[in-house]
């Protein structure tokens, strides 16, 4: 039995899918995005935040009896109000065989992934096996961009969407919006095309940037440097998706 | 809302009307004792001299009057010596006047109070021959000619000032039933207004939209008002309770109990939800103001819209609705040995306690066992005697019963100051010859268990530590304790934040919550039927209590405790209601949810909320509202009891103790009610920063 790191479970999360529902934080991610907003999630190991608070450890070792016992008490809440688990991170399909043996633990509950699509197909498969509902993120469609603000090159992400789609779940594309970075019309114009007609794709979902992106970087020891102008209001294109006939909200 | 509305609602919030009250209170006094009244008379004289003092007012934005004239101060009826002998060896409730019960709004308003004159005259022959009913039914009948006479020249003055409409309003109501919606409102605004004039504190609007549908709907019906006419009306209603949301001299600016009970279900268990139920919750929305405090019956299978716009409501951060839940409330009650019929009718009292409207005489809160200073000294003197967890818990079930019986013991010597006037508005006093101060079908006490969270939590660190892993030893508890935990700060840590908490859906913990709440039951039910034939109710309210059992206040029944094992400093304020210790670490409102459903609420029917503060982040889009609803539903899908949901943002309340004059109209949730945070004392200001708030994930 594996173990896996979490850094949070946080309950009632309203912007992580449809109902009531509990988020399962996993801990560690291959991208390191400029705008990332859970910093403390990057690295696979255990650490220490500090604030004028005091001090807390964020990361936490947990058996998949032990995750799935605490979610399915919550079960009872969850299923009658159309919600669920969802498994978010980081990036879930690091850890992406401690999150099966959870849900193979877990009680009938609707479960969601939601991932950066950066991962091992297999991983993906193995979950993909598992859950309801995928959040599927698109970011930047320009290689060399998405190299360049995520550390990582985006073809993985790309080659998966397509297991994703021909694995019969149905999944929401979400986009991030970064204001001069990914909200061009370029960039949005190419997501769209890359989801145009996809199966199984329930809508596209444009994220409003978080201008709190930067907030935990300082209590988790680490810096907040974006290279765009986080002031600067987003550019909300919807037209492109809806050209491509795809359903497209912001979210 | 209208330019008109938004005219009474600032004259409202500027106390203009409050500008215009006399200075000096009427004086009765020496009548009454150069006649010899009876105290019975003196009440009723002092209803019929107030009315009598009143000044007719109205302003031309007004279509529905009353603006008090006279001082907040009530005359005194007795010279201060006599008083004393009156009341030598008695227990007062609170400031002495029958206070905090709901009258039968229903029947006074249909019966109009020629009607009730009529009932009143039926029994003076029928009790012709018991002095005491007709000495109470004659009194009766004075109030009701001097608020008659008060009505008459309200519509002689609006006469005068070409108010047609007004003069004709108020020469039909409150005399004879109200033909419309308008005359409805009227009436009870006079009426509930008079119950004031007479020093009756915590007037309750009882179920409004039960009462009032029937006009509205005729009116609705036969053409005479459309929706947006009826919004109106209401608004001017809902803004005319807070002209003197200052007159409660309690605790605390804004505790005026005046409460409205929404929704739930009729008498024969169908639903009682009706279109002035969502009018209601419209209109107090866009009014936003303290009063009136809305409380809505919910169950598991309330529709989901409804609950939703309860939820538009919590999100303008006023701390209502406050909801109870139906497949809850209505079997404790029934198990208490209310008649199901009643049990049905139940609406809530100033904050949280169940009453039937116009049946009850129940004085709902005798006061607080305090259950952190039940635990605190059942662990030092346990661990002191060597004893073992059982032993400590023999101990609080011990600390409770006495607590309880002290309590309960006051009240045996309750006193009641007759209250003819009110008696008009109930179900049957002129029916049965029975000032309302003498008794009702309901004579109950209530009992709140206050500070649950951290005794539970003091009692869990205890197990946990000193009997489960051994760490600490029982005379390093004892000594830290005495020393509030100066030179034990490590201890004080590690039991704050190593220890399982309440509220956080863990047995270890949630037992002993659950073992309090019955051994409070325990008690209550072990004490038998008091001296006014009721029995007494436990609840899970905190009131006041939070700050006082932590930082005492004179005059106060309740133990004081010191440090406590939940690693609480001295003074330290105490979680309200249903919540987890202030400053513990939260799994989320899914967790408190489950640890609160496991309480057996058929034994805790005295009401009292699970309090949870929600940032007001999570209500920013409309999809996020719907999800508060589905959580609102798993509320009462979870068997609780009751919801107090809260939308705040702690940054506003931190800024408004530095800048209050920019934040005059932020109203928060205080306890069972909701007041302006600027006009809080700062030690309820400070509780209410320290709460969980659960932000959106």
């Amino acid at each position: 039995m594996t173990t896996g790191c979490v850094f949070d479970i946080r309950e009632f999360t309203v912007h992580d899918g449809p109902g009531i529902r509990t988020t399962v934080f996993l801990k560690g991610c291959p991208l390191r995005c400029a705008w990332c907003h859970n910093p403390e999630g990057q690295s696979t190991e255990p650490q220490v935040m500090s604030s004028p608070a005091g001090t807390r450890q964020v990361g936490f070792e947990y058996s998949p009896d032990e995750l799935a016992g605490r979610l399915n008490r919550q079960s009872v809440l969850f299923l009658p109000n159309e919600g669920g688990v969802t498994f978010s991170g980081g990036e879930p399909l690091m850890q992406a065989g401690f999150v099966a043996e959870v849900i193979d633990r877990l009680e009938p509950m609707p479960v969601l992934l939601d991932t950066s699509g950066y991962g091992d197909e297999r991983d993906l498969r193995l979950l993909l096996d598992r859950v309801d509902l995928v959040y599927y993120d698109l970011k930047l469609i320009d290689e060399g961009s998405h190299l360049h603000y995520t550390g990582r090159s985006n073809r993985p992400i790309l080659s998966n969407l397509q297991v994703v789609s021909r694995s019969g779940v149905p999944f929401v594309v979400r986009v991030p919006l970064v204001p001069g970075v990914t909200d061009t019309d370029e960039n949005l114009a190419g997501i769209a095309q890359a989801v145009k007609g996809l199966p199984g794709l329930v809508q596209v979902d444009l994220l409003p940037y978080n201008l709190a992106a930067g907030a935990k970087y300082r209590a988790a020891g680490m810096e907040f440097r974006p290279e765009y102008d986080e002031s600067q209001p987003v550019r909300v294109n919807t037209h492109v998706f809806l050209e491509a006939g795809e359903k497209v909200r912001l979210a | 809302m209208n330019p008109r509305l938004e005219v009474l609602k600032q004259r409202v919030r500027d106390g203009e009307g409050r500008a215009l009250r006399r200075q000096e209170p009427v004086n009765i006094l020496a009548e009454c004792e150069a006649e010899h009244l009876s105290w019975s008379k003196r009440a009723a004289r002092l209803t019929v001299r107030q009315c009598e003092a009143e000044t007719p007012v109205l302003s031309p934005e007004e279509h529905i009057v009353f603006t008090r004239t006279l001082p907040a101060t009530i005359p005194a009826v007795y010279a201060a010596d006599e008083w004393d002998h009156l009341t030598r060896g008695r227990t007062l409730h609170e400031l002495g006047p029958v206070s905090n019960i709901c009258a039968d709004w229903g029947r006074a308003l249909s019966q109009g109070l020629l009607g009730r004159r009529e009932v009143a005259l039926a029994s003076l022959k029928r009790y012709g021959d018991e002095p005491q009913a007709v000495d109470f039914l004659e009194g009766a009948i004075e109030t009701i000619d001097a608020v008659l006479a008060l009505a008459q020249r309200y519509a002689e003055a609006a006469c005068r000032m070409g108010r047609e409409e007004i003069s004709e309003i108020l020469t039909r109501v409150p005399a004879r039933a109200p033909r419309t919606f308008h005359e409805a409102l009227q009436s009870l605004r006079l009426l509930q207004a008079v119950v004031w004039l007479g020093g009756n504190y915590h007037v309750g609007l009882g179920r409004f939209d039960q009462y009032m549908w029937p006009y509205l709907k005729a009116d609705l019906e036969q053409g005479r008002l459309d929706e947006g006419a009826a919004f109106d009306l209401l608004a001017e209603f809902f803004i005319s309770l807070n002209r003197d949301s200052d007159l409660y001299p309690g605790v605390q600016q804004g505790d005026n109990g005046q409460t409205i009970t929404l929704g739930g279900v009729d008498r024969k268990g169908g639903t009682a939800v009706n279109p002035l139920t969502s009018l209601a919750l419209q209109v107090s929305r866009e009014v936003c103001l303290i009063d009136p405090k809305i409380n809505l019956r919910i169950s598991a299978s309330t529709d989901l819209e409804l609950l939703t716009l309860g939820t538009e409501l919590t999100r303008k951060g006023l701390g209502f609705p406050q909801y109870c839940n139906d497949d809850v409330v209505i079997p404790a009650l029934t198990a208490c040995g209310y008649r199901l019929e009643d049990a049905r009718e139940y609406a809530v009292a100033a904050c949280w306690e169940f009453l039937i409207p116009g049946k009850a005489m129940d004085v709902v809160n005798i006061g607080a066992v305090s259950f952190p200073a039940a635990a605190d000294q059942a662990i030092r003197e346990g661990l002191l005697a060597g004893e073992n967890m059982a032993g400590i818990l023999n101990r609080v079930r011990g600390n409770i019963a006495e607590q309880v019986h002290d309590l309960a013991g006051a009240y045996e010597k309750l006193l009641l100051p007759p209250a003819p006037y009110y008696s008009v508005l109930m179900t049957d006093c002129l029916e049965e010859g029975r000032d309302i101060s003498r008794g009702a079908r309901y004579n109950n006490f209530g009992i709140h268990g206050a500070g649950s969270a951290n005794a539970a939590d003091a009692l869990a660190a205890v197990e946990e530590f000193v009997f489960r892993d051994r760490s600490v030893p029982p005379a390093e508890i004892i000594a830290a304790l005495g020393a509030d935990y100066e030179g034990y700060e490590g201890l004080r840590v590690k039991l704050a934040e190593k220890a399982p908490k309440t509220g956080n859906d863990d047995d270890r913990a949630d037992r002993f919550l659950v073992g309090l709440f019955q051994m409070l039951a325990e008690a209550c039910e072990g004490y038998g039927t008091t001296s006014r034939g009721g029995i007494l109710r436990p609840g899970s309210g905190s009131a006041m209590y939070y700050v006082w059992l932590a930082q005492g206040h004179p005059g106060m029944r309740e133990p004081l405790v010191g440090a406590t094992a939940e690693g609480r400093h001295r003074g330290q304020p105490f979680g309200a209601n249903l919540a987890p210790s202030q400053g513990v670490q939260m799994r989320g409102p899914f967790s408190l949810l489950l640890s609160y459903g496991k309480l057996d609420y058929r034994r805790v029917c005295n009401g009292g909320p699970i309090t949870m503060e929600l940032s007001d982040s999570v209500f920013r889009e409309p999809e996020s509202v719907r999800k508060v609803a589905l959580l609102i539903r798993a509320f009462a899908q979870q068997g609780c009891q009751q919801l107090q949901l809260n939308s705040v943002n702690v940054e506003t309340l931190r800024d408004a103790r530095i800048h209050p004059e920019l934040h005059k109209n932020l109203i928060v949730r205080v306890w069972g009610w909701s007041g302006y945070f600027c006009e809080l004392a700062p030690e309820y200001q400070d509780q209410i920063i320290a709460r969980h708030v659960f932000a959106a994930g």
